[in-house]
Parts: C-alpha cells; sequence; structure tokens
C-alpha cells in the first residue's frame, strides 16, 4: 500500500478537475477501520480543502460495504437533501491506496465538546433537534430498492439481535447486565424485514457545525438497512451526550421535540415505546463497541491505553442500561 | 505499616506526575498522558475500595449462596440466557444496580447517571 502522498492524490484529483495541485496531505485519525486526512489542494489557483478516508487495512472488513460503495450512499443521499460532504473522487486499484475516497471538506466544528458548550453555537443547538429530526425523515423516506445496487448489510431485526449476541459472546466475557439487556430486547425487537436505509451512527461525534446548525452529517460507513428509529434511538445514547445529560438528544434536544419534528417533517409515527427499545439497543450497542477497544488491547490486535481505558468504560454502559430498563429513561 | 510506601501511594505519585507532564506534551501524546493518568486514577481507587468484594456480595445475595466474583457472574449469565431468570424476576435489578455501582464509583465515580443512582445522593 502506498502513501498518501501529495503527488499520488494530484493524480487522481486529476480525473475529477483541471488544473489541480495538492498541496499538504495531513493525517487526522487512525480509527480502527479508516484512516483520514485532510488534503489541501488548489482548483485553478483556488483553495479546495478536502478530506480523504481510505480503509484502514487497504481494504475494508468482511462483510462491511466497500468504500466506493459508502461514497455512492453518501451521494444519494445528498441528491435527497441530507446534507453530506460531496464526494469528488472515489479511489480506483491502480491509484494503489486501497479502497477509499476524497470529498470536500466542510467548514465547521466537528468536536461536540466545543459545539455542545461554547456560546457561540447557541443558536445552532436551538435548531439542531429539528434539523436531526428532518434528515432522518428524508433519509428514512428514500426507497429501499434505491440502493439495490450497493452493498449495504441488513437483514432481519431478530438476526441483528442474534448477531449482536454472537459478537458479544466472542469475547468470552460475562456480563449479567448485557445479558439481561438482550433477553430484554429480545422480547420487545420482533423479527421485521428492514424498510428503511438506517445511517447506523447518527450522533453528536458525527456532525459537522456551523453557526446555522447541522452543516454536515459524516461517517457513513456502518449504514445499514433496518428500521428508521434505530438511528433515533442511537441519537439519544447517554454516550453522544458529553456530560451534558440532561438533553437526551445528543446532549442539545429534547426526546418529544424530536419526535415530534420527525413527524411533521414526513417520518412516519413514532411510536414511543418502540424508540425506548432502540435506546436501550443503541446503548447496548455503545457496551459492545467498549469491550471490542478492550479486547483489541487485551488480544494485542492494537495494544493501546486509550483502548484499554475504553474497556473499563463497559461498567457506565451496564448503569445506563440498568437505567433505561428501570426506568424507562436517562 | 509495612511498607513506608504502599501501591495505592506509587500509583496516585504516578498519576500526579502524568497529570503534571502532559502540560508539556501536544496532540495525540498529551491526550494519551491524560488517559493514563485516569487509568492509575482508577488502579488507586480499585487498591482502596476493593470493588470485587462489593461486586460479589450484591450478586450472591440475590442468588443466596457464596462463590467466587467470576463463578457468581457466570451463573447469572447462565440462568439469563436460558430464560430461568428474566428481567421481570423481582430483586434482579435491583441486586445488579449494587453490584454495578460498586464497579462505576471505581471506573467512574463522575459518571452523570452514577450520580444519580448512588444511594447517598
Amino acid at each position: 500500500m502506498m502513501e498518501p502522498t501529495p503527488e499520488v492524490l494530484a493524480a487522481v484529483l486529476a480525473r475529477a478537475a483541471d488544473g489541480v495541485q495538492v498541496l499538504a496531505v495531513k493525517a487526522l485519525t487512525g480509527g480502527a477501520s479508516s484512516a483520514t486526512y485532510a488534503v489541501d489542494a488548489e482548483r485553478a489557483g483556488a483553495a479546495w480543502p478536502l478530506i480523504l478516508q481510505c480503509a484502514a487495512a487497504g481494504e475494508v472488513p468482511e462483510g462491511a460495504m466497500p468504500k466506493a460503495h459508502q461514497a455512492a450512499l453518501q451521494q444519494l443521499a445528498g441528491r435527497h437533501g441530507v446534507p453530506v460532504a460531496d464526494v469528488v473522487a472515489v479511489l480506483e486499484p491502480g491509484d494503489g491506496l486501497g479502497e477509499g475516497f476524497i470529498m470536500a471538506r466542510v467548514a465547521g466544528e466537528a468536536l461536540a465538546p466545543k459545539w455542545l458548550k461554547l456560546p457561540e453555537y447557541a443558536a445552532a443547538r436551538e435548531a439542531l433537534t429539528g434539523q436531526c429530526a428532518a434528515v432522518l425523515a428524508r433519509l428514512h423516506a428514500v426507497p429501499i430498492s434505491e440502493v439495490a445496487g450497493l452493498k449495504l448489510p441488513g437483514g432481519r431485526i431478530g438476526k441483528a439481535h442474534a448477531r449482536m449476541f454472537e459478537n458479544y459472546r466472542s469475547f468470552g466475557v460475562d456480563s449479567p447486565v448485557f445479558d439481561l439487556a438482550f433477553a430484554w430486547l429480545a422480547e420487545r425487537c420482533g423479527d421485521a424485514e428492514p424498510s428503511a436505509i438506517v445511517h447506523g451512527d447518527f450522533r453528536s461525534g458525527n456532525f459537522i457545525i456551523d453557526q446555522h446548525g447541522l452543516a454536515a452529517l459524516l461517517d457513513w460507513e456502518l449504514a445499514h438497512l433496518g428500521e428508521g428509529a434505530e438511528d433515533l434511538g442511537w441519537l439519544c445514547a447517554n454516550a453522544w451526550r458529553f456530560g451534558v445529560w440532561q438533553k437526551p438528544v445528543g446532549g442539545f434536544g429534547e426526546r418529544e421535540a424530536l419526535y415530534e419534528a420527525y413527524e411533521a417533517a414526513g417520518g412516519a409515527h413514532v411510536d414511543r415505546g418502540r424508540a425506548h427499545m432502540w435506546e436501550v439497543w443503541g446503548t447496548l450497542r455503545w457496551g459492545l463497541a467498549c469491550l471490542q477497544m478492550g479486547h483489541d488491547h487485551v488480544s494485542g490486535r492494537v495494544r493501546s491505553v486509550e483502548r484499554a481505558a475504553i474497556g473499563r468504560r463497559v461498567s457506565e454502559v451496564e448503569l445506563d442500561l440498568l437505567h433505561l430498563i428501570r426506568f424507562g429513561g436517562i | 505499616m509495612a511498607e513506608q510506601i504502599e501501591a495505592a501511594a506509587l500509583v496516585t505519585v504516578v498519576a500526579e506526575f502524568l497529570a503534571q507532564i502532559s502540560g508539556e506534551l501536544s496532540g495525540a501524546r498529551a491526550f494519551h498522558a491524560k488517559v493514563a493518568a485516569n487509568a492509575l486514577a482508577i488502579v488507586a481507587r480499585e487498591l482502596d475500595q476493593k470493588p470485587g468484594e462489593a461486586e460479589a456480595a450484591a450478586l450472591a445475595g440475590f442468588l443466596g449462596h457464596e462463590a467466587g466474583l467470576d463463578a457468581l457472574r457466570a451463573e447469572l449469565c447462565g440462568r439469563l440466557r436460558r430464560g430461568q431468570l428474566t428481567p421481570e424476576t423481582p430483586g434482579l435489578l435491583e441486586a445488579l444496580t449494587d453490584a454495578v455501582l460498586a464497579k462505576v464509583a471505581v471506573d467512574n465515580p463522575r459518571y452523570s447517571t452514577f450520580k444519580r443512582l448512588r444511594p447517598e445522593g
């Protein structure tokens, strides 16, 4: 695998525009599944700020959506009125960089702890619940036939539950609270066929926020076919409130306002009990992500003080699950 | 006192040291130094509070017999997986809450849900 140097990226971008120069490439994050770079380019002499997102190991893991399909889905969502970063170029095997794509770098604040607290984002926070509701209503209204050509994971909900339980058992950890939550969900989740495109990671940490609110929705790599309300539940998990726990919608809004705005924007009726079920589901899913990160460290796959420390956040998730199940919310 | 400097004292002073030098670092290293200091604070609380004993007591109290913590956890998980226990089983949610509160008191006592659910507040 080659490094994404300015020369290599200039060759990729030449497919998208004339007179492109790439001045600098800076690694931003090295996640478990993808690597992100800020690319400072120029087009016809004007600054062209871009982002390159590549699969961490050159290709996406087994069963995951190929990066080219992720790019296509992002563009499709954009055509349906979802604010996304415009995809500029998709990597090809001949580029030598593995799977990935280049998109516009949308101006704004990506760090949720900042925009959730700084006074200059007060108006943005005020508008955000309604904007999230409208964006999700639009995404969930896209007929799933439109993504028939894309490799989006998905299946019946009962199967998703079974897959999640299998994932939990693969870590060899016994958490009575996680088993309790799996049993609680099994009684309630049902076994419906997928009915909508679910973003799959719709949370405060994946928004670009400007003075007016949501400027772009990032990270489509966990998108799948399922039930739209899953995105509503995930957005309300306590882990994304960054300490602003009194505001259940992402640390900035109220549940009823979200549901009402979603319905008003053309989304399906939100069964409140069903939305609560998806909150428990999302909270458990975050708990499994914590176990995964602890496992990455213990197994030696990615030895890191950060991953080991996140493994210790499992107990927070257990407490949230108990609170949700005992008292119907957090 | 057998040791002038006990394990907890060493852990605490290393955590303080990491907190001091994190200001001189930048980027990912500064962030990881803070995470490392927090990790040592967890160790210090664990040495002090012995949460495993409190968790085992809560689980044993529910099950009605004593055993090691791993065995108690495995028994509860097995009975939940077989449907012999359910979320509706009387006393189960309360016992699990007591067990998990003991763990979060060590892992992150500043956590919002911990502050809401702990007995004294």
